[in-house]
Order: C-alpha cells, then structure tokens, then sequence
C-alpha cells in the first residue's frame, strides 16, 4: 500500500516517468530512429546547433534534448514550444513531424550486439550469429522488428512535409550538408559556420571523450560495462567484417525490399530480382 | 491537485483504464480495426463464442472482450488468458497476434458521420462533405486516417501467420465462414452448431434490441442522442445512396490503389495521387 501511496502522490506531481503517456503537442517535433541508428549522434547535432553557449554532453544530453523516456512528465510540460524530443517508438500517430533516422540493419545489428553485451542484457555466450536471428524476429530491442519500425513510418508518413527520412550513412558521408537539411526542416537559422561547429562538437572522437569522463551522469551509459564503449566505430559498413556472410543473408533474405528501397547495396542476392512493393517503389 | 490525486489513487489501486499503457501479454490476441469497421459486432460474435453460458450484452461486453480505453487495468489483469482485447490503434509490435478488420472506407465516413451526430459531436445541418473532407485528413478520430491505419497493419504484418486479415463485407456475406476462421485463428475449438448460435446471438436485430435498454450502460453510447442508434444499417454499400458523388471521388482519390488491393472496386476512374499499394502483400515473402 505504501507502495500505491508513493506512486499516487508522484502521479499527482508529475514525477512520473512519462514513457509513451505524456502529452504530445501539436508543434512538437520527434527525432525517431530505431535504436543504434545514430539517434544520439543527432541528438548532440541538434543540441549543438541550437545552444552553441552551452558545453554539450551525455551529461546535459537528456536535459537539452530530451527523450520522454527517460524525463518526467513534468520536465516535458515545462519545455518550451515548439519541443523537440527524442524517440525510439515504432509508428505512433500522435507524431506529427518528424525526422526518421534510418540505418543499414546489418550495421545496426552488430552494433546492437555490442551495446547489449556493453548492458549485460546478454554475455559472450550470445554468438553474434544467434544475435541476429533474435534481430530478425525482432526480440531484441523492445521496439519491434527493424522490418516493422522503418516500414511502419515509411509506408504511413514518407511524402509527407512533415516527414523527414535521413539515412544514417549520408550522415556520415557528408555531416554538414545532412544536419543543414535537417536544420531545414526545422527552421532554425544554420549558416555554414554553425553548421560546421555543431558538427565538429558532435565528432566521434569527441564524444569518445566525453563518454569517458560522464559516463556515469547519462542513462545510457550508468551502470553498464566500463570496457565496451558507447561511442564505438561511429562508421558504416562494418558489418562487412564483422558479421559472419550467413548472418549478412539471413538479415537480406528477410528485408530485402526495404534495403533495395533504402539503397543499402545486397551482398548475397540480385537486386533485380526482388519485386518491390508499390508502395515502396512510389513513396 | 485534488482532481490529480485522485487520479493517482485510482491508478495506483488500478480502477483506471490503461489504454496504451496496458500489460500486454505474450498469449493475447488483439481484435484490431479503424473505428466503425465492424469491431463491436465481431466483439459481439466472439463473446458470444466463448461464453454460451452469458449472453453478449451493451453492458458486459467490456467484461468478455476487454477494450483498454474501456476496462479498468484490475479487471484486464484479472482475465484469464488467452485474452482477446478491442483496440483501434495503428501498428503496435507489442501485439502478438491480430485479428485487422477492413470496411470499404466509403461505408466507414457514412457510418462516422452518423455516429457522431449521435454523439453530439456534429451538429445534423452540418453537412457530409465537411466531415469527409475532415475524415479524409484523419481528424475524425485519434487512430490515424483509414489510409494510414490500415497501411500501417498491411506494411509491417500482412502475411504473417500471426496476422488475420478479414473484410467486414465477408463477414456480413458468410458469417458463419468468416467466424470460423477466427475460431481457427484464435484457437477456438468450436463445433458448427456452437458457431451458429454465436452468429444467432449476435444479429443485427437482436444487437439493436439490447442497445434500447442498454445505451447509458456502454461507453460507446453513453450520454448519446437516443433518436439515433448504435447498430445502423449493419450493411455494406450504403455509401451508394449516402455519399454524394463528389465524396465519393475524393475518398477513391486519395485511398484508390489501396482499396482496390482491399478488394474494393472504384466507382469513379480518376487518376489517382495516392501512391499504389496494389501488391503490399508482397512484404509479406519474407
């Protein structure tokens, strides 16, 4: 009972933590990826472009901006309109704008598999190998399958002018021009050297420093293995070397239409051979 | 404060209704529509399907096949499994398996548009085109547009074992045939005759009756005009003599390729600046 007291008198004060119940305005825009796709990358973009006084880190991260899953209620009422949030949702209809961060799964998986091993959600008795399989079905992460988030978003909202789909691997390619479209859409003022300065405060290597020093002061990072990085490799195209070919086929055979559509190149099938889904081919 | 308070009491000993925010269960099994596509009938069917000993009533259905915006958390937890439960939400990955039933959207923004004058939420001189040029736009209800609902389901599920797709106009054609594939799909050992007087039991005439005496004993109607009522037509292709022409165009304008995908044949042959859903079960080869 003293239990349902404590949650009842948080409830009535708004402590609570928001999760998928918190109110969503109209004005708000959603930074949306499945996990391991770059989120908190942007995150830092985002955060550097629009408070260039402030010393942003995993320290400050879920202050300035802010994910619902981890703030409460209250703090997210108190934020200033128009918001910009953090989430890892498959496709919720309450979001009206915004950035769909998309990812190679193949390289999303094996970073996965790190960061869970990072979590200790598993041990190294998880090959990589049975990892994927696990990634596949979608039992890994909490939000569905990879399949199901991108095409959930995808199918229901891409064409729209309040969608915008931003691959992680152009992020990488050509940070300044992907964060200036992603500026764009968000109105704020980004001139060329903004732009650069937010992106070389977001840098890998950066955040590599700044993990080593706040670890303990992010969600992400507090209590979890100390000797497997949170920053990894930050590239794309790892999974090259890193996944075993089988795995690599396992993850095309399922998805294929999706990562033809995505321009994620197949490594183990004919790219003319697989029918695309119309709603792929005119979206 | 004190309205919060309260508030925090009742969730705190679980008198609220979760929604979203449910305990969902490995074994449960959602019965998935957009509003006003047949969900409440086929609640009817099942209900009447598993508990022969209880009559499916206005009142009790949300004892038999629990709605989360409708049954409080406590009586959800208390159900025993496997449970089948109402929702008209978009894709959720948390739901392990679906019964998704489609209408015609041009019989669904008839059957809104009716729905909410008797709910008061639209006025009876407000006419038809300003509701569907709303209904188009997905601003008619909190559970996205037609469109965009059913996408969601076809793109990430459609061809899954795990996913039912039924047409409500099938069900209205074969009853009994259609229920017994949810039977099948829902693990229901039944015999004909148990299906029989389920689909008795739940007929449009016997539905409208209990909605006489029950409107004020069912969220669904609660407080609504009482000169209008719940169970309408139950028919299919009313929209032909309801709908006016030019509706009719923008509806099959913008949901077209979709609907022909669905099975629905287009009226009018207008180029159409949706995009094509036509083979959206191709997703489903993987």
């Amino acid at each position: 009972m003293l239990a349902q007291i404590k949650y009842a008198v948080k409830y009535a004060l708004g402590r609570d933590h928001a999760g998928r119940n918190f109110t969503v305005y109209p004005d708000d825009t959603f930074l949306v990826s499945y996990p391991k796709s770059g989120n908190t990358w942007v995150r830092f973009l985002l955060a550097n472009l629009l408070f260039p006084d402030e010393e942003v880190g995993f320290a400050n991260i879920n202050r300035l901006l802010p994910a619902p899953g981890v703030s409460s209620k209250r703090y997210l009422k108190k934020l200033p309109r128009p918001r910009i949030l953090k989430s890892h949702e498959p496709f919720d209809v309450r979001f009206k704008k915004v950035i769909y961060l998309v990812r190679d799964p193949r390289d999303v998986v094996v970073s996965e598999y790190h960061f869970n091993l990072k979590k200790r959600y598993i041990d190294s008795t998880v090959s990589l190998e049975q990892f994927v399989s696990k990634f596949v079905s979608g039992e890994t992460a909490g939000y569905g399958s990879w399949w199901e988030h991108a095409a959930g978003w995808i199918a229901a909202r891409n064409g729209n002018p309040r969608f915008l789909l931003v691959r992680y691997e152009d992020l990488i390619t050509d940070s300044i021009a992907e964060t200036g479209r992603i500026a764009e859409f968000l109105n704020l003022p980004a001139g060329a050297e903004r732009l650069r300065i937010a992106v070389e405060r977001s840098s890998a290597d950066r955040m590599r420093k700044l993990e080593k020093q706040q670890a303990d002061s992010w969600t992400g990072t507090r209590n979890t293995r100390q000797d497997i990085p949170f920053v990894r490799t930050a590239k794309s195209g790892g999974w090259k070397e890193a996944l075993p070919l089988q795995s690599a086929e396992e993850i095309e055979i399922a998805w294929a239409p999706l990562l033809n559509f995505l321009g994620y190149e197949l490594l183990t099938r004919q790219a003319d051979n697989i029918v695309m889904p119309a709603w792929i081919r005119n979206s | 404060m004190k309205k919060y308070l309260i508030a925090g009491f009742r969730k705190a000993l679980g008198l609220h209704r979760p929604g979203r925010s449910m305990v969902i269960r490995e074994d449960d099994i959602f019965l998935v529509s957009f509003p006003k596509s047949g969900n409440t009938w086929t609640r009817f069917l099942l209900a009447n399907l598993l508990h022969p000993e209880q009559i499916a009533t206005f009142a009790n259905i949300h004892l038999l096949i629990p709605d989360p915006t409708g049954t409080s958390k406590r009586d959800l937890d208390g159900m025993a499994a496997p449970r089948i439960i109402k929702s008209h939400e978009c894709f959720d990955p948390r739901y392990g398996r679906v019964i998704y039933i489609v209408r015609d959207p041009r019989d669904v923004a008839v059957s809104q548009y009716h729905y909410h004058r008797k709910l008061m939420k639209i006025d009876d001189d407000s006419p038809i085109e300003t509701f569907v040029t709303r209904f188009l736009a997905g601003k008619t209800c909190p559970h996205g547009s037609w469109g965009q609902n059913i996408v969601t389901w076809l793109s990430t599920s459609e061809g899954s074992p795990n996913f039912l797709l039924l047409r409500y106009e099938d069900m209205l054609a074969d009853t009994v045939r259609e229920l017994t594939k949810i039977a099948a799909f829902a693990g229901i050992a039944a015999t004909p005759q148990q299906i029989a007087q389920a689909v008795e039991r739940s007929s449009a005439a016997r539905m409208r009756k209990l909605e006489e005496t029950q409107t004020d004993q069912c969220d669904l109607t609660k407080g609504s005009r009482k000169d209008l009522s719940f169970v309408r037509s139950a028919g299919a292709g009313g929209w032909r003599s309801e709908l006016p022409a030019s509706m009719v165009e923008s509806i099959e304008a913008a949901w077209g390729p979709l609907m022909q995908h669905l099975g629905y044949e287009l009226s009018s042959h207008l180029p159409s600046k949706a995009r094509n859903y036509e083979s959206l079960g191709i997703l489903s080869a993987r």
